[in-house]
């Protein structure tokens, strides 16, 4: 998977030094080491390996290691998942058995695992969740596909956006207390921030 | 580093410890004068006016006091720690999303992960039914708020623009604008001078020079992550402190679960929870704060044989008629760079498309917000509202920095069948959850068509190559409606339950119609005035 950026000399944490304590210790810990999955099994985190790799179109096993620490927080924590429909059963349920009824719809399509499926075919299952088109079998009766898919995109989208590494590469000027953005008009940049090689200094 | 759990529903205050109220509760068994449930927006006007009334004063609040020096961060995700994260059961045509996009968990509420967009509401919004043939009216009018809009603004000192060209205030606000301008508020300018479109600078609860100890805005953009220095208004920070300073006592990480009746069908307390604890507050009045979920759901489950729907309810209509604004977000492409990221998220608006126009197909209006952005919440809305993944999501992030965007806040039109009523599922303290029912009805949706159009014209006009529109809502108002007839509605002009005079309800609940400005100062204002009515009263001996 290739990745353009604009800003291809920029690094966000070239500039940690600025930022306060808490932001630069939150920030820190998406770089890993990461304990052991606390909740996921070893099977899951595979499957959500992969299903992370295609919804965020990214290879590198290091910011899919944060999203997959991540989901397994998510999962074990008990603090409620702001909304849900009524039918939907609760994320943890709604993953995990998820995850499970990905696989057997790979199976019954492919006859083979999600995991030893073909990226194409790994990837045709994931879009047709999100129609709420994959192959028929009785678990999506309990789990509704599009809303599996929506929660999987939820969780994982939001760690990748989170990682310091796609901040660089999508030009993002990241933390910036204590000190602020003083140059905020149109064509203007403060002297830290992302700017693409070439680009006018102003 | 170790790697904790980034996820707490409890966070340490003061600096890391966490101070156990009730172990040194100021007033225990001792019966209060007022008892607040919620202190947000509203809860946090309440307190401060009240206590410096000179009555006693209890605020409970269901989350942390935050120290926003230690338990704020720069970070997007980290923010999310700061909403109401419960689950609540959320239905219909137009399932509405909660937590971060509505409502706080902690004092300061709502205020403390805010744009701070601080509009006064117009005239016309108060008398829907009057001019338009729909809705309700209110029973008071713009001039009834209008002297507390004025205390409000001066209160928390707002910047704004010497003069607007729309509504009955047209300025100045206390502070000046804030410059300079964002470039995605100087290209919503530029686009609705081209287009003849009146345009301003937007009033914000936000510092535009020192006051009180608190220093002006540095253009971080955080205001939705909450703002470690203070240079946004939140009741946390500027009502709630000098509340206690007059004596009133704020608990929290408390979950109140009912309200108490006594046979008389008076109100005389409430019961909450605090670390697996049931307590009591016994007060002669109880204000419900709690926002325009959890306030109807909490009158719901207070039902008693005397009340068997509920308290305050003998209209029926605790917790219907929920209305939200719309808020989609308009974005378009532009060959310069615009960075979404840089200053606070909303600096120029326009409201020429406010009032009723017949040759637009629909009632009412909407105002349109120029409206910056940060990477986890556009990639997140663009994924699961606007179906992007995968390749097609990448390639908009890697262009982050060339988008520009316009949000609508327009009005949604209150309706019976979108409600709040109690699930028969259990949350972790034995309540039962809210189940929520929202829906756009045809004017509703005439109006987003109509207002995205307008979005893409602005943008359009400046140069921007329309991109895609990400469906959004945000603000949760109704549910519990002021108005003149007890059939028709839950509480009177001042936040007065129909039903049961020491019961107040002062939030965004009792909202009649929604308009199409962002209504936390309307909150505000509405609190300030319930305060000044409900100390006048007490002073005259016990509510009847």
């Amino acid at each position: 998977m290739a990745h353009y950026s604009h800003y291809p000399n920029y690094d966000v944490l070239s500039l940690i030094n600025e930022w306060d304590d808490h932001t630069k210790e939150i920030v820190l810990k998406r770089l890993g080491p990461f304990p052991e999955p606390q909740l996921l099994e070893e099977k899951e985190v595979k499957m959500l390996r992969l299903i992370a790799k295609h919804l965020c179109y990214d290879n590198r096993d290091d910011i899919i290691d944060w999203i997959l620490y991540y989901v397994d927080q998510r999962l074990k924590s008990n603090i409620g998942e702001n909304q849900r429909k009524s039918t939907t059963p609760e994320e943890k349920v709604l993953i995990r058995e998820g995850v499970k009824a990905i696989d057997k719809a790979t199976q019954t399509k492919y006859g083979k695992t999600f995991i030893s499926a073909e990226i194409s075919e790994q990837f045709e299952i994931l879009a047709a969740l999100q129609l709420g088109s994959a192959p028929l079998i009785p678990e999506w009766a309990t789990i509704p596909q599009q809303d599996l898919f929506d929660k999987l995109l939820d969780m994982m989208i939001g760690a990748y956006y989170s990682h310091p590494t796609v901040w660089s590469e999508i030009g993002y000027g990241g933390p910036a207390y204590p000190r602020g953005y003083y140059r905020i008009e149109l064509g203007w940049t403060d002297p830290w921030e992302p700017r693409r090689p070439g680009a006018a200094k102003k | 580093m170790e790697n904790k759990d980034p996820l707490q529903h409890n966070c340490d205050h003061y600096d890391g410890h966490r101070y156990s109220d009730m172990k040194c509760r100021k007033y225990g068994d001792q019966e209060v004068d007022v008892c607040i449930v919620g202190v947000g927006a509203a809860g946090g006007v309440l307190a401060y006016e009240l206590s410096k009334a000179g009555l006693q004063v209890v605020g409970i609040e269901a989350g942390p006091f935050w120290n926003p020096q230690t338990d704020f961060a720069s970070d997007e995700l980290h923010s999310y720690s700061l909403a109401w994260q419960d689950t609540r059961l959320s239905d219909g045509n137009d399932a509405l999303k909660f937590g971060h996009n509505n409502s706080g968990r902690g004092v300061g509420g709502g205020t403390v992960h805010f744009t701070a967009v601080f509009y006064r509401f117009h005239e016309n919004d108060f008398r829907v039914k009057t001019i338009d043939g729909v809705a309700e009216d209110w029973p008071i009018s713009y001039y009834d708020l209008e002297p507390y809009y004025q205390k409000i603004e001066n209160d928390i000192k707002v910047s704004g623009p010497k003069s607007l060209p729309w509504g009955t205030f047209q300025g100045p606000y206390p502070y000046p604008v804030r410059e300079p301008l964002s470039a995605n508020s100087q290209i919503f300018q530029e686009g609705c001078e081209i287009r003849g479109i009146r345009s301003s600078v937007t009033p914000l609860a936000i510092l535009s020079a020192p006051f009180d100890g608190r220093p002006p805005c540095t253009n971080r953009g955080f205001c939705n992550e909450g703002c470690i220095p203070n240079a946004k208004f939140s009741t946390l920070i500027q009502h709630v402190p000098k509340a206690i300073q007059q004596g009133a006592e704020i608990l929290t990480d408390s979950m109140v679960t009912s309200i108490l009746t006594d046979k008389k069908g008076k109100v005389t307390g409430v019961e909450f929870v605090h670390d697996g604890q049931i307590y009591r507050q016994l007060a002669r009045v109880v204000i419900v704060s709690a926002f325009a979920i959890e306030t109807p759901r909490l009158l719901l489950n207070s039902a008693t044989a005397q009340y068997p729907f509920g308290l305050a309810n003998r209209s029926g209509l605790v917790g219907k008629n929920l209305m939200v604004h719309s808020g989609h977000d308009v974005f378009a492409k532009f060959d310069e760079e615009i960075r979404l990221y840089k200053g606070t998220p909303v600096m120029a608006f326009t409201q020429d498309f406010y009032a009723s126009d017949p040759s637009r197909g629909f009632v009412r209006g909407y105002s349109l917000n120029a409206h910056g952005n940060r990477p986890v919440a556009l990639a997140k809305n663009l994924a699961v509202d606007g179906g992007y993944w995968g390749k097609g999501l990448r390639e908009v992030m890697l262009d982050f920095n060339f988008y520009g965007q316009v949000s609508l806040v327009g009005e949604v039109l209150p309706r019976e069948e979108n409600a709040v009523s109690l699930s028969n599922e259990k949350d972790e303290y034995g309540l039962p959850r809210p189940l929520i029912h929202f829906s756009y009805s045809e004017n509703d949706n005439r109006l987003i068509k109509d207002a995205i159009q307008k979005a893409n014209e602005i943008l359009s006009a400046r140069g921007g190559k329309p991109a895609f529109v990400i469906p959004d809502t945000g603000h949760v108002m109704g549910t519990c409606r002021m108005g003149i007839d007890p059939e028709n509605s839950v509480v009177n002009g001042f936040c007065q339950s129909h039903d049961i005079p020491n019961l107040f309800i002062c939030d965004s609940s009792v909202f009649v119609t929604s308009s199409g400005s962002n209504p936390t100062e309307t909150i505000m204002a509405i609190a300030a005035r319930t305060a000044d009515y409900l100390a006048n009263k007490m002073r005259q001996g016990p509510l009847a």
